[in-house]
C-alpha cells in the first residue's frame, strides 16, 4: 500500500524543467534531471498516434476549460506540454498601452500557472503566440517590455519551468528588440514556414545566442506558393507536404547548439486557405503521410499502418479556365503501402473567401451539390463545372479504413 | 575526321531550336543571364532559361568558385554584391534544380541542387520583398525533400 502510494505520487510529481549548457558547447533542455530534445507537434489531440510516431511534445495556444482534461491525457501518454498562454494581438484590438488591459491580462497569466504549475506534463510555458504583430517588423518596445514583466511574474510563480515566447518569423529588429526589452525570456519559439531550415543561422547573424525552437513548421504557407492566375494559392500535394516536413525537420535539427527542438504543425485540422492545408490528420481523424513523414523523421522507421501515398494524376481541369457546365475526366492514383483497399470520395467546394491572416479562424467555404457526376472505385471521377461562374477546388479525399488517409485538391476557375 | 566534325556539328545544331538560336544573351554579365533564366523559367521555356545557365556557368563558375573559397560565412549585406558571380552562379543552379524537377528529372536535380550546397554556398541572392535569399539554403531544403520523396516509392 506504502508502496504503490509512493509510486503514484511519485508519478504525478510536478516536473522539473532546466536549461543546462551555454551557446558554444550547446543547450541542453533537462526535464527531472533527463536530456529532452522536443519531438513535437502543435495540437491537442490524437496523442497516441503521437505518442506511437515517436513525439514525445505537444504545444497548446492558450488554456481553457479543457486544459485540465488535455494536460492528464498528454501525461497519460508520455507527452510533455509547452502550455499556451495566450496574450493579445493589437490586429485583434489589444492595446498594451492600456493598463486596464495589461492588468486583466497578468492576472490571466498568473491565474494559469498557479492552476498548473505543478502538472506533471508541463514542459515550459509558452507565453504568447505571434503577439508581436505579423505585418509590421514586430520590434515594439511596448509589447516586449510587457512580456518581459509577465515572464519575470510567471518565473516567481514557478521557478522549475522554462518561459518560451513565440514569434512569428525573424528579423534583425525584432530579434534585437527581444533581446533589449525581454531578458527573462528563457526560451524563443519561431514560426516558420517555407524558411524554416535558415532560423537558426539567421537568429545568430541577428545576435541570438539563447536556446530557440521552431514552434510551428511544416509546409510553405499559402502566403508564401504559387498562385493561380486568379489568386487562389497552389496547394501543395500530399507527398510533396510530407517531403516538406521531414526534410525542414531534418534541416533544423542540423542545428545541435541552439535549437532544443521543433513542433510540426498542425497535429489535427483546420481550415486555413483550404481544409487541407495544415492539417496532418483528416477532418474524420485519419493520419496522412505527414504524420508517417514525422515518424520516419523522429524514429528512422515507418509505423506499421502509413498512410495511403499519391502516384499519379491526370487532373486536367487544374489551374484552367472552364466553361459552366463542361464536364470533365480526372483520375488519381494512390497507393497504400501495405495494400489496403483505398476509398475515394470526390467533392467540389467554392474557393475560400473568408481568408485571415496569423492563423485566425476562417469558415469552410460551402461543397457544390451535383458538381460530381459519377465517380469509381479506381480513383476516377466525371465532374460537370458549375454553372456559376467563380473560383472553384475539387478535393479527394482517400482513406484505407484503418485510420488512415490522404486528402488532395485541385483548383479550376469557372468563367462564361 | 571530316565525318566526326559533320557528326558533332549535326549534334550541336540539330539540339538548336529556332527559339534557341535567337536567344539573346545581352551583356552576357552574370546579373542578365541569372535574371533572363528566371524569366524564362517563369515562362516555364525551359529551353531558353537552361541555355542562359549554362552559359552563366559556362562563364562565371570559376570566379563563383573563387569567391565562394574566399569566404567562411555569409558576406554581411553592405558586401554581399561583391560576391556577384557567386551569388549569379549560385541562383541559376537553383533555377536549374527547379526546372529540372519540374521536368521529372529527379536525379539531375539533386545534382544541380548538390553542387549548389557543397560549392557554392554562400551564394545569396537580393529578394524584391526586402533581404538577401540563400539560395543553398533552399536546395538544401530540396535535396532533404526529394531524399525523402524517393522513400515514399
Amino acid at each position: 500500500m506504502t508502496a504503490a502510494f509512493i509510486v503514484t505520487t511519485a508519478l504525478q510529481a510536478q516536473s522539473r524543467v532546466e536549461i543546462t549548457g551555454d551557446a558554444q558547447q550547446g543547450y541542453h533542455l533537462l526535464v527531472n534531471g533527463n536530456p529532452f530534445v522536443i519531438k513535437g507537434v502543435g495540437g491537442s489531440h490524437h496523442f497516441d498516434v503521437l505518442a506511437a510516431s515517436g513525439g514525445n511534445a505537444t504545444r497548446t495556444w492558450g488554456v481553457g476549460e479543457e486544459t485540465p482534461a488535455l494536460l492528464d491525457e498528454a501525461h497519460r501518454h508520455g507527452i510533455m506540454v509547452s502550455l499556451g498562454i495566450w496574450l493579445g494581438h493589437e490586429r485583434h484590438g489589444f492595446d498594451y498601452s492600456d493598463p486596464e488591459q495589461l492588468e486583466q491580462q497578468r492576472r490571466h497569466v498568473e491565474e494559469a500557472v498557479e492552476k498548473f504549475k505543478d502538472h506533471p506534463a508541463l514542459l515550459v510555458w509558452g507565453l504568447g503566440n505571434e503577439m508581436e504583430g505579423i505585418q509590421n517588423r514586430g520590434d515594439s518596445p511596448v509589447i516586449w517590455r510587457e512580456i518581459n514583466e509577465l515572464a519575470k511574474r510567471i518565473k516567481a510563480l514557478d521557478p522549475h519551468h522554462p518561459v518560451m515566447t513565440v514569434v512569428a518569423n525573424v528579423n534583425p529588429d525584432k530579434v534585437r528588440a527581444i533581446q533589449k526589452y525581454a531578458p527573462e525570456i528563457d526560451i524563443l519559439g519561431v514560426n516558420a514556414y517555407a524558411g524554416a531550415g535558415g532560423i537558426g543561422r539567421n537568429l545568430r547573424n541577428y545576435g541570438w545566442t539563447k536556446p530557440y525552437t521552431i514552434a510551428e513548421f511544416g509546409l510553405p504557407g499559402p502566403w508564401e506558393v504559387e498562385q493561380t492566375a486568379w489568386g487562389a494559392p497552389i496547394e501543395p500535394l500530399s507527398r510533396q507536404k510530407a517531403g516538406f516536413y521531414y526534410g525542414a525537420y531534418q534541416q533544423i535539427m542540423e542545428d545541435t547548439t541552439l535549437c532544443l527542438g521543433t513542433f510540426a504543425f498542425l497535429w489535427g485540422h483546420k481550415q486555413e486557405a483550404t481544409a487541407s492545408w495544415f492539417g496532418m490528420f483528416l477532418p474524420n481523424g485519419d493520419k496522412t503521410v505527414r504524420v508517417d513523414a514525422m515518424t520516419r523523421a523522429w524514429t528512422g522507421e515507418w509505423p506499421e499502418n502509413r498512410a495511403p501515398v499519391l502516384r499519379e494524376v491526370e487532373v486536367p481541369v487544374f489551374n484552367q479556365r472552364v466553361k459552366p457546365g463542361e464536364q470533365f475526366k480526372i483520375r488519381v492514383r494512390y497507393e497504400d503501402p501495405e495494400g489496403d483497399p483505398l476509398t475515394y470520395h470526390w467533392e467540389v467546394f467554392h474557393e475560400s473567401t473568408d481568408r485571415q491572416v496569423g492563423g485566425d479562424r476562417e469558415q469552410r467555404p460551402d461543397s457544390v451539390p451535383g458538381a460530381v457526376r459519377a465517380t469509381d472505385a479506381e480513383g476516377g471521377a466525371l465532374l460537370t463545372a458549375p454553372q456559376r461562374p467563380g473560383a472553384y477546388r475539387v478535393f479527394v479525399t482517400v482513406t484505407d479504413g484503418r485510420g488512415a488517409g490522404c486528402m488532395d485538391n485541385w483548383p479550376f476557375y469557372v468563367s462564361p | 575526321m571530316k565525318k566526326i566534325h559533320a557528326v558533332l556539328f549535326s549534334l550541336v545544331f540539330s539540339s538548336l531550336t529556332p527559339a534557341l538560336l535567337a536567344q539573346d544573351f545581352g551583356d552576357h554579365s552574370s546579373a542578365t543571364l541569372t535574371g533572363k533564366a528566371w524569366e524564362e523559367y517563369g515562362r516555364e521555356n525551359f529551353e531558353m532559361a537552361m541555355a542562359y545557365i549554362n552559359r552563366c556557368k559556362e562563364l562565371y563558375l570559376k570566379t563563383a568558385k573563387e569567391q565562394q573559397a574566399s569566404l567562411s560565412d555569409f558576406a554581411p549585406a553592405e558586401k554581399a554584391h561583391d560576391y556577384w558571380a557567386l551569388n549569379d552562379v549560385g541562383t541559376s543552379l537553383f533555377i536549374e534544380g527547379q526546372l529540372l524537377e519540374k521536368q521529372g528529372k529527379i536525379k539531375e536535380a539533386l545534382e544541380a541542387y548538390k553542387v549548389l550546397v557543397f560549392e557554392l554556398g554562400f551564394a545569396q541572392t537580393w529578394d524584391p520583398k526586402g533581404w538577401f535569399w540563400r539560395p543553398a539554403e533552399a536546395a538544401a531544403a530540396r535535396v532533404k525533400q526529394l531524399e525523402f520523396d524517393a522513400l515514399l516509392d
